[in-house]
């Protein structure tokens, strides 16, 4: 009898799955962001979580590449820190209902929502004309990979004294290598569009620099 | 611009990810500098593996081990037994006499073959993070159960929780790397 759950999947197979889904995720809501009504933030907020949740568990074939980094990045720059901090812990606990969920799991919500203070600290200073640097945001993506990957390997601390933290930390120096390269290239890729995205549907930023239009 | 950094950024990633084995083995090498001081780790062996390498597995008192339940049993590589050590306070097996390996995991399964079966081991191997020990000597770390979320075989190289997985570990001449339940 066929049984396709009897079919395995090579490592590179399952990649080049993955990424197609991931491209299929990508584009139905590009697609359907055009049809929203702008103004409407959080509806983006909830489709770029979903994307960054789906990208992350997709890519796990790969290292530490994924996109949450610069999608944190990109809402703290964009919609402020408390919604970073909000998509940031949403996206931490949601996929790792898939990649495993346990201590860990508060360390990475906390990183990612240091890196979403991060861009709402820096906002104005990752904007040239109004417009989104993208060469900038790579280069503050590129730091915070290292910056998250300490900040989560602090929780060794509940299991290995402090004197192996510098050790354990030069282990995983390869690690924060491939999350920071990724982190451009996903800066490179993704900046720009969502940026774009973001924008079109910002009330909020408006709402916090100047007055709230009255409504006749 | 921007597409200059589309392109370069998918050529350096696709670079660093076939280069990340070589670069995660020369950092496996400094790492294990760290943790080359072996003196204290041969306490408790019998001394004729002082200059030697070892293996020890140690069972949780809940689980022991269906033939290595009392005191801690010393194995020489050639398969004959030294004796048992009772003052440990642990119970498992320990394996030595061995010299000349540097890859953790071949040394594990070469010297855990010479209990003959008994020290069994069982791991699966995620082509990211390498190989993963869930099975010693029959004692899956799922079987362990109670007031803890879940347990785990922990690696301990020379005395010191190991920060790298035993498929990455780097031996020197004289290292004792050893197994036992941890909780969390």
């Amino acid at each position: 009898m066929l049984d396709a759950h009897a079919i395995v999947l090579s490592p590179f197979e399952t990649l080049v799955l993955n990424l197609s889904l991931l491209a299929v995720v990508a584009w139905s809501m590009w697609k359907a962001e055009k049809s929203l009504d702008s103004g409407n933030d959080l509806t983006i907020l909830a489709l770029i979580t979903i994307f960054a949740i789906t990208g992350r568990i997709l890519l796990e074939p790969l290292p530490n590449v994924q996109p949450v980094t610069v999608v944190v990045l990109l809402v703290g720059i964009h919609y402020g820190a408390t919604r970073s901090i909000g998509v940031a812990t949403i996206i931490a606990i949601t996929s790792n209902l898939v990649m495993g969920h346990g201590l860990w799991t508060f360390y990475q919500a906390l990183g990612w929502a240091l890196v979403g203070i991060t861009g709402a600290v820096l906002s104005q200073s990752l904007r040239v004309d109004d417009k989104i640097s993208v060469p900038r945001v790579a280069g503050v993506s590129f730091v915070v990979a290292f910056a998250f990957d300490w900040v989560v390997s602090v929780s060794v601390l509940h299991t290995l004294p402090l004197e192996t933290l510098p050790v354990y930390i030069l282990a995983g120096l390869p690690f924060d290598l491939v999350h920071g390269v990724g982190n451009v290239a996903f800066a490179a890729w993704l900046a720009e569009p969502i940026s774009d995205i973001m924008t079109r549907h910002s009330t909020s930023r408006e709402v916090v620099v100047s007055p709230v239009k009255s409504s006749s | 611009m921007s597409d200059k950094l589309r392109l370069g950024s998918i050529a350096l990633l696709a670079t660093v990810l076939l280069l990340l084995p070589f670069i995660r083995d020369s950092v496996n090498e400094e790492v294990a500098r760290f943790v080359s001081d072996s003196e204290s780790s041969h306490v408790g062996l019998p001394n004729e593996w002082d200059e030697n390498q070892a293996i020890c597995i140690y069972f949780p008192v809940e689980h022991p081990h269906p033939v290595y339940s009392s005191g801690v049993s010393m194995i020489n590589a050639d398969g004959s037994m030294i004796g048992v050590n009772y003052d440990l306070n642990l119970t498992g097996a320990c394996v030595g006499g061995f010299e000349g390996y540097t890859d953790g995991m071949n040394f594990m399964m070469d010297a855990t073959r010479v209990a003959g079966g008994h020290l069994a081991v069982g791991y699966f191997v995620n082509p990211n993070w390498g190989e993963f020990v869930h099975t010693i000597g029959g004692l899956n770390d799922q079987e362990v159960q109670g007031d803890f979320n879940g347990a785990y075989w922990s690696l301990t190289h020379n005395g010191r929780y190991s920060v790298v997985g035993i498929g990455s570990l780097v031996m020197e001449e004289g290292d004792v790397i050893s197994w036992n339940i941890e909780t969390w």
